[in-house]
């Protein structure tokens, strides 16, 4: 840039901006450590108490996660198959309407998830005697979807299908097209979506809070009820392990995929 | 036709599950509501002052975090797309990070900084500023802190990519022609970026208008955006007719605004001319 005097006021506004950004997240880690019960900066001495505490039963932040897990990686799995196919069936054949039935696949996108969860439960008040898992896993597959279909469509919307055609021409058939052409060309936008969908899910409060049964609740339901008996360091400990799981995941993700594809 | 067919069989599983999980029960429901109670939920809303303060309270804490998230979000995002220096990538890794950190976690890093006895009073005491500890966690100005941290890097995104498309030649240009910075900005660069102006806006807004996680941790007990609110008529109130009809005027109010900011963007780019390009 040849303008001398914008140049500086945009580095500085984006210099505080990144600060603003990580700040909580360097302060929880830190406070991670704090060997007493109130947090103070900076801390007295050197700890890792909090960490075991975590995994002090009665705090039930393992059976959280374990449930997080289960409902997260279910869900996206199976939007995985429906999602793609339903992406495909945008992308590879040409008919009227492509437009509406993309916003039909993305439509959950559009409702706030906390009134998506009142009309589950009414729902689920009707039928009665829904399973704990199964009230929070049809909410989140349902939510969930528009990010895959999203980000395959991204992808598929630039594919160039002869190549397809080539694969048939050269004696494969539909299925080794499938798998050998379609898919792994179309990994990366598949393989965001379902990072983004399974984030989704494993963060997802509103829904849950409202569908969460008392015999089944996931890790971010454990954490918010933590806070409200205790403030104590060790939400700062499983925050950071939180934290540390997005880093490595953020890393594979830009050693696979490449961090361009979230920014579609 | 059998092109046909295997699309409609691709896109069926899909489609199905939408249809019996998230179309039947949303239309259902709102039958039912409307069926068993009639409209006088609604009346009750636009009738009560304390829920209409509630609804103000949304509009106002979402307008003024999206601003706020535009007035900061534009530099960085201009820095960040002219910039070839490598701070590039950490920043790119900084604003992409928070998506992948829940917003439970964010928030608590902010009642950490912004508490009673956080961070931020523990500094401002230490150093002799303040005698007492300032009020900041339970107040509505925490809250919008909390939104901006969660939603500028959405804005910042959708900035980067309108950005990076305008060619600084054509800032060059402009000012090789006698515009000074500032009028290259308003007459040049702005209304190139409307486009992604306008759907980081949409974007920002519609968040924050639905959030639930940040106003409850941040907000405390009594302060009330619609979506806590929904929360608390059903596991506090028991009162289900309430809980619907806010459900019901926040999806609409939601509409509403998405509607207006997109039509009356369209009239602005449409006066200034780059309605075909936007």
């Amino acid at each position: 840039m040849r303008d001398k005097r914008s140049n500086p006021f945009c580095m500085i506004v984006a210099v505080l901006i990144m600060l603003f950004l990580v700040a909580p997240l360097v302060v929880i880690v830190i406070a991670s450590f704090t060997p007493t019960a109130l947090i103070t900066f900076p801390p007295k001495g050197f700890s890792l108490e909090w960490y075991g505490n975590i995994f002090s039963k009665s705090n039930n932040f393992v059976s959280g996660l374990l449930n997080s897990l289960k409902i997260g990686l279910g869900a996206t799995v199976l939007d995985i198959f429906i999602g793609v196919t339903a992406a495909l069936s945008i992308c590879r054949y040409d008919f009227k309407g492509k437009n509406i039935l993309l916003n039909y696949f993305t439509s959950p996108m559009y409702v706030p998830s906390v009134c998506f969860a009142f009309v589950l439960l009414q729902v689920y008040s009707q039928v009665g005697r829904v399973p704990g898992w199964a009230r929070i896993f049809i909410g989140h597959f349902i939510i969930i979807l528009p990010y895959i279909v999203r980000n395959t469509v991204s992808v598929l919307h630039v594919f160039n299908w002869t190549l397809e055609d080539a694969a048939t021409s050269l004696g494969a058939n539909p299925v080794q097209v499938f798998f050998k052409v379609t898919i792994p060309l179309a990994k990366p936008g598949i393989l965001a979506g379902a990072l983004l969908a399974f984030l989704y899910s494993f963060d997802e409060v509103a829904l849950s809070s409202l569908l969460s049964t008392p015999r089944f609740v996931t890790l971010p339901i454990r954490i918010m009820n933590y806070m409200e008996m205790s403030f104590d360091p060790t939400l700062a400990a499983i925050s950071t392990l939180l934290i540390l799981c997005s880093l490595i995941l953020m890393l594979l993700m830009e050693k696979f995929v490449g961090l361009d594809m979230f920014m579609r | 036709m059998e092109r046909k067919r295997s699309a409609v069989l691709l896109a069926l599983p899909a489609a199905l599950s939408l249809l019996i999980f998230f179309v039947c029960p949303m239309v259902f429901i709102f039958l039912k509501t409307i069926a068993e109670n009639g409209l006088s939920d609604f009346v009750d809303f636009f009738t009560d002052p304390f829920y209409l303060d509630i609804l103000w309270t949304t509009f106002r804490v979402s307008l003024v975090s999206t601003l706020v998230s535009l007035i900061l979000g534009y530099p960085t995002a201009y820095y960040m797309a002219r910039t070839k220096s490598r701070l590039k990538n950490v920043m790119m890794i900084i604003i992409l990070f928070p998506f992948l950190v829940s917003a439970v976690v964010r928030s608590y890093g902010w009642m950490v900084i912004l508490g009673k006895n956080g961070l931020l009073n523990q500094l401002l005491q230490g150093i002799g500023l303040i005698k007492e500890p300032l009020e900041i966690l339970n107040t509505e100005t925490a809250v919008i802190i909390g939104m901006i941290h969660l939603l500028i890097p959405y804005m910042i995104m959708s900035l980067i990519g309108v950005l990076q498309s305008i060619d600084p030649n054509v800032e060059y240009a402009a000012q090789s022609l006698g515009a000074s910075p500032l009028e290259t900005f308003v007459k040049v660069v702005f209304p190139l970026s409307l486009p992604g102006i306008i759907s980081g806006c949409v974007l920002v807004f519609t968040m924050s208008m639905t959030s639930y996680v940040t106003p409850k941790l941040l907000g405390g007990s009594k302060f009330r955006m619609m979506a806590t609110m929904v929360v608390q008529e059903i596991n506090v109130n028991f009162d289900w007719g309430a809980a619907s009809a806010i459900s019901y005027i926040l999806m609409a109010a939601i509409l509403v605004c998405q509607a207006l900011i997109v039509f009356g963007s369209a009239g602005y780019m449409k006066r200034m001319g780059g309605g075909k390009n936007a």
